[in-house]
């Protein structure tokens, strides 16, 4: 193994995650510190919180009221440190394989095949860059905090054991992810070879659910901490033979005093982590220059033009073409079939919101209409704030063919603009079913609802789409980037501020009546949805004029 | 000898900050002319064709495609124009002929003309059986070829190729140069940038050599031999004569060491 050579790979594959995008900079210079603010920003967390946690930890255990069920501060801090591996692990698993998705649609420079490099040294290179982005900045952040609580409670080498496990955790998680990687090329290429042309849709669903999935392991871990916390205490324990546990067994058995088994779990954890990296090596070695074969969606010889469905709704050839385009690429395209799992976690959030609070309690009550809200109101506006963000910065390098082809502002504008709007309201159609299927409003607060969400995806949509025309991020390098992040959180903050402005006609005399115990009517309700409708349409005929004006100015100044 | 200019370049200056890309260049280029633009890299060949296409806007001076602003009226003149840049970033999640429909729906091409001409061009260019698979299967030549049927797809008046005969095989090459000879019988205009200084011999009627943004010689070749004072000489040589780099055996001598 020549580590000169890991290190080249790992400071390639790291600064092209690392690039500063948007700005095309001839002379590019690297700032350290902002480089690393990631692993900076962890370490300060990190220290802070293990400076707290150590001065609250001291206050109560020094009160002399120390509460019943609570154990010595030294038994409870090494319960704690000792779920924090597998914590690591699952964390690192989901971003890793997060980071693994974002990239999948862009080929690799495959540089390192044809240079003077094993395929030991790739594999080493290529789970430490996946491991080098957020899993280590949580390591760094969970390091330091256990270590400085550490300090002030005579815990500093079970916590330096900790931190040393918790890495070892955390490449062990990149190190599968490096696993599922390949066997996933390989997989995709039988998959595109049986399926023909429906593998456009078993890719499509297959990628929708993966990352649902995970996104809802995600949020199960991260919104019940504390619960999950003494869960896995009492859960890893048992389950030893999981070999996924095992580098958390090591400091669970130290915390007990248990020397001999803490040292066969410290073997049993390194030899799983070599076997692992060496099922990459060789996984690599035998499939890792394997390139999918391509997806025939038609076969040849049965040509046909359409005239187009989209020529019937007033749109000219065009902006049916532009339309026809961007319809494939969200359903074709990788990085942006992630599109849709916002709306798709927002629906599960607030349904598994709605069931976990359906005790008989008023606040109950009112958690399951705010679950009933969200559902009906945020998807769909959720997804048109997106789409809109992105739609014009998607077409990455390829956006030379929109400037080079006769295509005017208003038609990329209507087209964009449609492609927005059509996919909230499939949403919109979807999440008010679901709606009314578990929270059972009745027929006017339904309508009411749906109407509402119509109106917000129709400014947000027009505003975030602005907002897409100014940030729009054209590069990618490592991946498709579409939108500059500064812009991204003025959408946010925008979209915010419009879809108040919208809502505010029907939510604010709905929250009065409340307070002063009187119903609504049917004609308070009429009256604040058709202002609600003024202003959204209002908002988005202003924004649009005004998109208008930013594509004249995109197309024009093609050459930035 | 040309009675109407395709193309007319006055006094164009263009700046990316401190670099200057194009320096106070004047050339006409003549309807149904098949115009060499030849230089070294970075010479401001790719910055010429893209202000003809309204993609880049000059600093200084005017432009003039087919009569047309390419500033004041970008549709019409890109609606006239057939452009292939040097890289073929295309539609990668489409299929060819998914790409082809698109193209030739945003150039207005009526139904039935358009599946007549994507199969026609389809079979030229030895494409027929891979059309319906995603371009991100493609080999870079195929991709090129999607790039120039793209091109030619709505019969322009003008042709702007960026490096067209890159990664293309010879049946195909020859393909290109032949059809180039016939559109220009029709009275359709090409400018094309190369590097193979063979094809630009061979195809061009007048060759432009641009370095460092400015035009050093331009005519047919003789009178670049001429220019040169290279009587006899291949379009090799009065190119490295031209553009001051024709001693280059010390740079070899340099390197063997």
């Amino acid at each position: 193994m020549n580590w000169k050579n890991v290190l080249y790979l790992l400071r390639i594959e790291r600064k092209s995650g690392r690039l500063i995008r948007g700005i095309k900079a001839t002379r590019y210079k690297e700032n350290v510190f902002i480089a690393y603010w990631p692993y900076w920003a962890a370490l300060a967390i990190g220290v802070i919180g293990g400076y707290v946690a150590s001065v609250a930890a001291l206050t109560v255990y020094s009160s002399g009221s120390v509460p019943t069920g609570l154990k010595p501060l030294n038994v409870e801090a090494l319960g704690f440190f000792s779920v924090l591996p597998t914590l690591v692990l699952g964390i690192s698993i989901v971003f890793t394989l997060f980071q693994q998705v974002q990239v999948a649609g862009k080929p690799s420079s495959q540089v390192e095949f044809w240079l003077p490099v094993t395929w030991q040294e790739h594999t080493l290179a290529s789970i430490l860059a996946n491991l080098l982005g957020w899993p280590a900045a949580v390591v760094v952040g969970l390091s330091s905090g256990v270590i400085v609580f550490s300090a002030f409670n005579g815990l500093i080498l079970q916590a330096l054991l900790t931190a040393l496990i918790m890495f070892a955790a955390a490449f062990l998680a990149s190190s599968i992810t490096e696993i599922l990687r390949v066997l996933q090329v390989r997989f995709t290429g039988a998959v595109y070879k049986s399926s023909g042309r429906a593998a456009i849709w078993v890719r499509f669903v297959s990628y929708i659910l993966i990352i649902a999935i995970f996104y809802i392991i995600y949020f199960y871990v991260t919104s019940g901490f504390s619960s999950f916390i003494t869960g896995l205490t009492a859960a890893q324990s048992a389950a030893w033979y999981i070999p996924l546990i095992w580098p958390a067994l090591v400091i669970s058995y130290v915390g007990k005093g248990l020397y001999l088994q803490a040292l066969l779990f410290t073997a049993l954890s390194a030899l799983l982590i070599a076997g692992l990296y060496y099922l990459a090596v060789e996984l690599n070695t035998r499939l890792g220059l394997y390139e999918p074969p391509a997806i025939t969606v038609q076969k040849s010889g049965i040509y046909e033009p359409k005239t187009g469905f989209l020529g019937k709704l007033g749109f000219s050839t065009v902006e049916a073409a532009l339309i026809r385009k961007d319809l494939r690429a969200f359903t074709r395209r990788r990085e942006l079939l992630s599109i849709y799992i916002f709306p798709i976690i927002l629906i599960i959030v607030a349904l598994f919101g709605s069931f976990s609070g359906t005790s008989s309690s008023t606040s109950s009550s009112t958690g399951v209409a705010v679950s009933a809200g969200i559902i009906f109101l945020l998807p769909a506006s959720v997804m048109g704030m997106l789409l809109g963000e992105i739609l014009i910065g998607e077409e990455g390098q390829a956006i030379w063919r929109i400037y080079a082809s006769p295509i005017s502002p208003e038609n990329l504008v209507k087209s964009k603009y449609f492609i927005a709007i059509l996919f909230s309201i499939i949403i919109l159609a979807l999440s008010a079913s679901i709606g009314v299927v578990f929270f059972h409003p009745s027929v006017r607060e339904a309508i009411v609802a749906t109407v509402e969400a119509f109106l917000m995806v129709l400014a947000l949509s027009s505003v975030s789409l602005q907002v897409g025309f100014k940030g729009a991020d054209f590069s990618q390098t490592r991946r498709a980037r579409m939108i500059r992040q500064e812009w991204s959180l003025v959408g946010l903050i925008m979209c915010a501020v419009t879809g108040a402005a919208v809502f505010a006609p029907v939510i604010i005399p709905y929250g009065l009546s409340l307070l002063s115990g009187r119903s609504s009517s049917t004609l308070d309700y009429a009256v604040g949805v058709a202002i609600s409708a003024v202003v959204s349409i209002a908002i988005s005929a202003i924004v649009y004029r005004i998109n208008i004006g930013s594509a004249e100015e995109l197309l024009r100044k093609a050459e930035t | 000898m040309y009675t109407q200019w395709a193309v007319e370049i006055k006094n164009v200056t263009k700046r990316y900050n401190e670099i200057v890309a194009v320096n106070n260049l004047s050339l006409n280029i003549g309807s149904g002319e098949i115009f060499g633009l030849l230089g070294p890299n970075g010479s401001g060949k790719s910055t010429t064709l893209k202000m003809l296409l309204g993609l880049v806007t000059p600093d200084k001076g005017s432009v003039t495609v087919l009569g047309l602003d390419p500033l004041k009226q970008p549709v019409e003149v890109k609606r006239l124009v057939g452009y292939v840049p040097e890289a073929a970033n295309i539609y990668e999640f489409l299929t060819g002929i998914e790409y082809l429909d698109f193209i030739a729906d945003v150039y207005g091409i009526p139904t039935a003309e358009k599946k007549q001409r994507i199969t026609e061009y389809l079979k030229a260019m030895q494409l027929e059986g891979r059309e319906g698979d995603m371009i991100n299967s493609y080999s870079d030549g195929m991709k090129k070829k999607i790039s120039l049927i793209s091109a030619f797809l709505h019969k322009p008046k003008l042709l702007l190729l960026d490096e067209p005969l890159n990664a293309l095989d010879p049946r195909s090459a020859r393909i290109v140069k032949d059809f180039l000879h016939e559109l220009k019988g029709q009275g359709v205009t090409t400018i094309m940038s190369t590097h193979v200084l063979e094809i630009a011999e061979a195809i061009c009627d007048r060759i432009g050599i641009m370095y460092q943004g400015q035009l050093l010689a331009l005519g047919n070749m003789d009178e670049l031999r001429k220019t040169a004072m290279l009587p006899g000489s291949g379009l090799e040589d009065v190119f490295l004569k031209l553009t001051g780099t024709e001693d280059l055996r010390a740079v070899v001598e340099e390197l063997m060491k």
